[in-house]
């Protein structure tokens, strides 16, 4: 953890300077009437930076480097399963749709990463979508984005 | 009088049958929420603010508040079966809940447990109906400068009391406010930190974010660790389950404590139903005959705690509803959905909103009720929806996720943004930033800039009006008095060397 605070902080730092910088470059600090659109930025990316060099401090002299924060062996997989499945989904949605998308993902999610049984994930995803579309598409009339399948 | 003209309206809204079914699904669904381990009442409401869009506002917030109340019951459930918090607010009840349960008495564990929370519940309703409109009036008073004082101390407080870093608290706060500063400045039109992307010039939208970081960024923080839960036999009857008379005698002031102490604590900004949790166990402890028992299943070891964190809940909603600043990360959500629904937390809403107001606190009567029914009756239900695997709910709530932050705009850039805030919310959890301070910072981000600079308009002496005003003076003192503590001790310890944490305080606070 203590490389990820020191790696953090430094780009951290960079953020408030950035941001202050063009808080006072690109927006008024201060008009005839009083403080501008520049103002309040201006001191949040100041704040940023004194904080983040902080940190920065806190970590370089930090002795030990802390527990380990990145995720080892199985987690690994089910934390990149998850986010993979969760970005595919999206981004696939105008073709496949939000019903047979639904489904998809979470046989994905159930039986390749999960290893449950057949007839189990397919009654949760068939569910899922069905009560998914019920709610959201039939009563709360949000129009889900209906993939080349028509639905 | 006043109170009971406007109760009576209240209970008129909340016994129509539409309403009455929103808290029902509210009670039942915070019951889950609370039991299950993983999600929490912020992750809860977060995702079931989405479905409140079809719905007029007070039923919403009739949903969303007895979704909170539920919370709150539930997470004993799992704590005493299972000795795994169901939420954060549940952690201390871990202690001498599972022990009872070891030896038997989990039954009159949940008992108990059901009982103060409504004792707790309904006396802090009982309070916030008493105490809001008096607030709300001396608060109708307030000038910009006094407001400004006010989210400064709201923002600090939050931020200084949740997660265990508070360094890194105000680094997630910060970062909150620059996030809000994104879109069309409302007073010179000016559009700020867009990068040319016209979906950027309304802002980063609240909900998105909400949801990436409390119900997708949970997930993901979730999915490394399998989880495996053994769950205790017990029996449910009513026999089982309602206390005996030595076990009501011990409890009764333990949950009078819990109660008012909890109370108390909810209204603060900033600590919210765990720290009420936390304060209650160790009053008892200290008050006791015989200390010694607790940690080996004393009875008022369950009923302090779960007694507090039920009033804290009410507590809570006090300085959101009159203030327009939520103490925790919870309320903060409920508020930006209440902006969200077009309303305007503050002193105004009671005069402008009565219905919405006067309908929230009649349903909280009622919820209260159906959440003792629920708790007493309907334990095994509960035990059974435990044992729902954690693989299979975090499908369900990445499910959840994708199609709440896209049903507020039919938008997928807002689904993109809220896959964005999940991963950035796992890396804040790993890392031990607070997404609680984040989203807070969020939602009074806009508020407290146009505050500031209307003070600042008015002012002859640039920011020393903020302490030429006796209120705003007290106010932003103690929001200093909150930052430098903790910032002196990194300061410290930065320069000597030592240890990585400040200021311990419960893990995962809200």
């Amino acid at each position: 953890m203590r490389r990820a605070d020191r790696a953090g902080a430094v780009l951290l730092l960079l953020f408030g300077v950035w941001f202050a910088a063009v808080a006072l470059r690109n927006y008024t600090y201060w008009s005839a009437t009083g403080p501008g659109a520049g103002f309040f930025p201006f001191w949040l990316g100041v704040a940023m930076a004194a904080l983040a060099a902080l940190l920065l401090v806190r970590a370089a002299r930090e002795a030990d480097a802390g527990p380990a924060w990145v995720p080892r062996g199985r987690g690994v997989a089910r934390f990149l399963g998850v986010l993979g499945a969760s970005v595919a989904f999206v981004a696939l949605m105008p073709w496949v749709g939000m019903a047979l998308g639904t489904v998809l993902f979470l046989v994905f999610i159930l039986r390749l990463l999960e290893g449950h049984a057949w007839p189990a994930v397919i009654g949760v995803a068939v569910g899922t979508a069905a009560v998914n579309w019920a709610v959201f598409a039939w009563w709360l009339r949000v129009p889900f984005p209906a993939g080349v399948l028509g639905f | 009088m006043d109170l009971f003209a406007n109760l009576a309206l209240g209970f008129s809204i909340a016994f129509t049958p539409f309403n009455l079914a929103m808290a029902a699904a509210g009670v039942i669904l915070g019951t889950l929420i609370g039991a299950l381990p993983g999600v929490g009442p912020v992750s809860g409401i977060a995702l079931l603010l989405p479905l409140t869009f079809g719905m007029p506002p007070t039923s919403g917030i009739i949903m969303l508040a007895a979704l909170y109340a539920g919370s709150m019951y539930g997470g004993t459930i799992t704590s005493v079966l299972i000795n795994t918090p169901g939420e954060s607010a549940s952690v201390v009840t871990c202690i001498d809940g599972h022990q009872m349960a070891l030896r038997g008495r989990a039954g009159p564990a949940l008992g108990i447990a059901a009982i103060g929370s409504f004792v707790a519940g309904t006396v802090g309703v009982v309070l916030l109906m008493g105490m809001s409109p008096l607030l709300a009036r001396w608060a109708l008073s307030f000038g910009p400068p006094e407001t400004f004082a006010l989210m400064l101390l709201g923002l600090t407080t939050v931020t200084g009391l949740t997660g265990d870093n508070a360094l890194k608290g105000y680094i997630s706060m910060v970062l909150g406010l620059m996030l809000s500063m994104v879109g069309f400045d409302l007073i010179s039109g000016d559009a700020r930190y867009t990068a040319g992307i016209n979906e950027m010039l309304d802002g980063v939208d609240f909900l998105p974010v909400a949801i990436g970081l409390f119900g997708l960024g949970e997930v993901l923080a979730g999915a490394e660790r399998a989880v495996r839960m053994e769950i205790l036999s017990a029996r449910y009857g009513l026999r089982d389950v309602l206390p005996s008379l030595a076990d009501w005698a011990r409890s009764r002031w333990a949950i009078a404590r819990g109660t008012v102490l909890g109370f108390v604590i909810g209204v603060l900004p900033g600590a919210g139903p765990t720290i009420a949790t936390f304060l209650a166990y160790s009053l008892e402890k200290k008050v006791s005959k015989h200390p010694e028992e607790f940690g080996r299943g004393a009875i008022e070891g369950v009923a302090a705690p779960e007694s507090a964190n039920n009033a804290a809940s009410a507590g809570a909603m006090v300085p959101m509803l009159t203030l327009g600043i939520p103490g925790s990360a919870t309320t903060a959500i409920m508020m930006g959905g209440l902006m969200m629904w077009g309303l305007r937390p503050g002193p105004l809403l009671f005069e402008k909103n009565p219905d919405f107001v006067w309908g929230l606190i009649a349903s909280l009567y009622i919820a209260n009720v159906m959440l003792l029914v629920l708790n007493i009756g309907f334990i095994p239900v509960f035990v059974r929806a435990l044992r729902i695997p954690y693989s299979i709910l975090m499908a369900l709530i990445v499910v959840f996720c994708i199609t709440g932050a896209y049903s507020q705009n039919n938008k997928l850039w807002d689904v993109g943004q809220m896959l964005v805030f999940g991963v950035v919310g796992y890396g804040m959890k790993k890392l031990d930033y607070s997404p609680a301070a984040l989203v807070l910072a969020l939602v009074l981000g806009p508020l407290a800039e146009r505050a500031l600079r209307q003070a600042l308009i008015i002012s002859d002496s640039g920011m020393l009006i903020l302490f030429q005003r006796p209120i705003s003076a007290v106010l932003t003192t103690l929001a200093i008095v909150a930052v430098a503590v903790p910032v002196v001790r990194a300061f410290h310890q930065a320069v000597a060397g030592r240890g990585p944490n400040m200021a311990p305080t419960p893990p995962g606070a809200r």
